[in-house]
């Protein structure tokens, strides 16, 4: 079996987070926290280790899911395989102003 | 696996796992005092801290109720405390004197510092002695008042060390142990799941209550948390949002139909019972590790991801991490690696058994990271300014 480099926490999820550096281009495999169901991704761009990529595209101003749970708003257009973090990914509780 | 560990009886029934005659000093003026009888008398250990002058209302209390909480810890065999003016100081004695422990106060004025220093050692020599005379009886990891909190997370520490954690207090409150946990302002975003896990549907709305009042707290200052909550390290290590953060931090409280949480704590307050509290608290580390000292803890396990160092004088603080890179450059600060549990090595019950393992070892006696290196910050929480 393929060894992941990214885990994910819930299925709904539409990020998992690297558990070591991602190369862009690199095909990777995402685990679950539980279970043994695989999914595969192609990183477009590079994710060093406890950073996000993307399962899914999220469309901007949509939520990004984590925990199975809201994490923030995307303020652009997410792909499949793009590194998630503060340049595309805002909280919705604070920094608003 | 066995949690047969080895403390000391306090006159009080409590169980501790140091055995430490504590010099608090009331206020900063007492610092130099303090210090020196601890530099004088072997086995003595100086609370310096930078505050204590004009407070008033509820910030003085706090102050009162900090340093009578850590001076009547069960880690703590007996205190001397030394203030500018004597009733400050008696004060605090009579507090910490409640325990039973042995305690003496000493107030600076109308003697001068030097005839203080000499009249609170002699007392601290006879203190010292009682300490070493205690002997050491079998107890169990259970019996323990132990607090939890995380510091430096990152993404690792919602993936496995909070989980981690979460699974320990498991165990120790199936045991009949008693954790604390909390962290106001890291529940904002998850404080929808967290508040399903009280007990009662009150302490629900009360935990919800403290949170809408430390958020009002922030508004009302015009300000938010950005650039606080998360932290830079936070982000560098790959959490983006608050909402993000606090999904991690909450894995702490373990599974709710294990451990439902038992009481909403104010600031430095001791928990009434066994099971799991939560703490109206500062995310700062130092801070709240003394907050869960003056409660009583007298072990603490800190989960880390990029690496935070802290210590504390009175309560040992053991750190885990599921960060690889941090384990591998800042290893002599992690107490127990369970980065196995990112490359899918370790489960989570196992990853627990490595931390009850060291624990153990930690309440029989053996120095954490923190303690070995000297980290021991003792940083008491200010509500607002001095008159």
């Amino acid at each position: 079996m393929a060894k992941h480099k990214f885990l994910l926490h819930e299925e709904e999820d539409s990020v998992g987070v690297a558990v070591a550096d991602i190369e862009k281009g690199e095909k990777v495999y995402g685990a679950f926290l539980h279970g043994d169901k695989l999914v595969d991704v192609v990183a477009n761009d590079n994710i060093p280790l406890g950073h996000k990529i993307a399962v899914k595209p999220v469309k901007s101003g949509d939520f990004v899911i984590k925990y199975g749970e809201k994490i923030g708003k995307c303020y652009q257009d997410i792909q499949t395989g793009d590194w998630v973090h503060t340049h595309n990914l805002k909280g919705d509780r604070w920094g608003k102003k | 696996m066995s949690t047969k560990i080895i403390g000391y009886k306090r006159e009080n029934g409590k169980i501790g796992i140091r055995n430490y005659v504590a010099i608090i000093p009331v206020d900063d003026l007492s610092n130099n005092a303090c210090e020196s009888v601890a530099k004088i008398v072997q086995g003595t250990m100086a609370l310096p801290h930078p505050y204590g002058r004009l407070q008033y209302g509820p910030d003085l209390d706090l102050h009162f109720r900090t340093l009578i909480g850590n001076g009547a810890n069960a880690n703590v065999a007996a205190a001397i405390v030394i203030g500018i003016e004597p009733n400050w100081a008696r004060r605090i004695a009579e507090g910490i004197a409640k325990t039973g422990k042995p305690v003496a106060y000493f107030g600076i004025e109308g003697h001068g510092v030097l005839k203080t220093i000499e009249m609170a050692a002699r007392k601290a020599k006879e203190f010292t002695q009682y300490a070493t005379a205690q002997e050491k009886v079998e107890a169990d990891l259970s019996d323990l008042l132990i607090s939890f909190k995380c510091g430096e997370s990152d993404t690792t520490s919602g993936l496995g060390g909070n989980p981690t954690a979460g699974r320990v207090g498991e165990r120790l409150i199936a045991a009949g142990g008693t954790v604390i946990f909390g962290e106001t302002s890291e529940t904002t975003g998850a404080e929808h799941i967290l508040a399903r896990h009280f007990a009662t549907k009150e302490l629900s709305e009360k935990y919800l209550q403290t949170h809408r009042n430390y958020l009002k707290v922030i508004e009302d200052s015009g300000e938010d948390l950005m650039g606080s909550q998360p932290t830079e390290g936070n982000i560098a290590g790959g959490l983006t949002t608050i909402e993000e953060k606090a999904l991690g931090n909450i894995q702490k409280a373990g599974r709710k139909e294990k451990c439902p949480v038992q009481s909403v704590l104010d600031l430095a307050q001791a928990p009434a019972g066994p099971g799991l509290h939560f703490m109206d608290s500062s995310s700062a580390a130092a801070e709240y590790i003394t907050l869960m000292g003056a409660a009583g803890a007298v072990l603490h396990l800190f989960i880390t991801g990029q690496g935070n160092i802290v210590g504390n004088p009175v309560v040992p603080t053991v750190k885990i991490s599921a960060n690889p890179k941090t384990v591998a450059t800042m290893g002599e600060h992690i107490d127990v690696d369970v980065s196995g549990l990112l490359s899918r090595e370790l489960d989570l019950d196992a990853a627990a058994d490595k931390v009850m393992a060291c624990l153990v070892a930690t309440a029989r006696g053996r120095f954490t990271c923190a303690e070995a290196l000297g980290q021991k910050e003792f940083v008491l929480t200010r509500l607002y300014p001095s008159a």
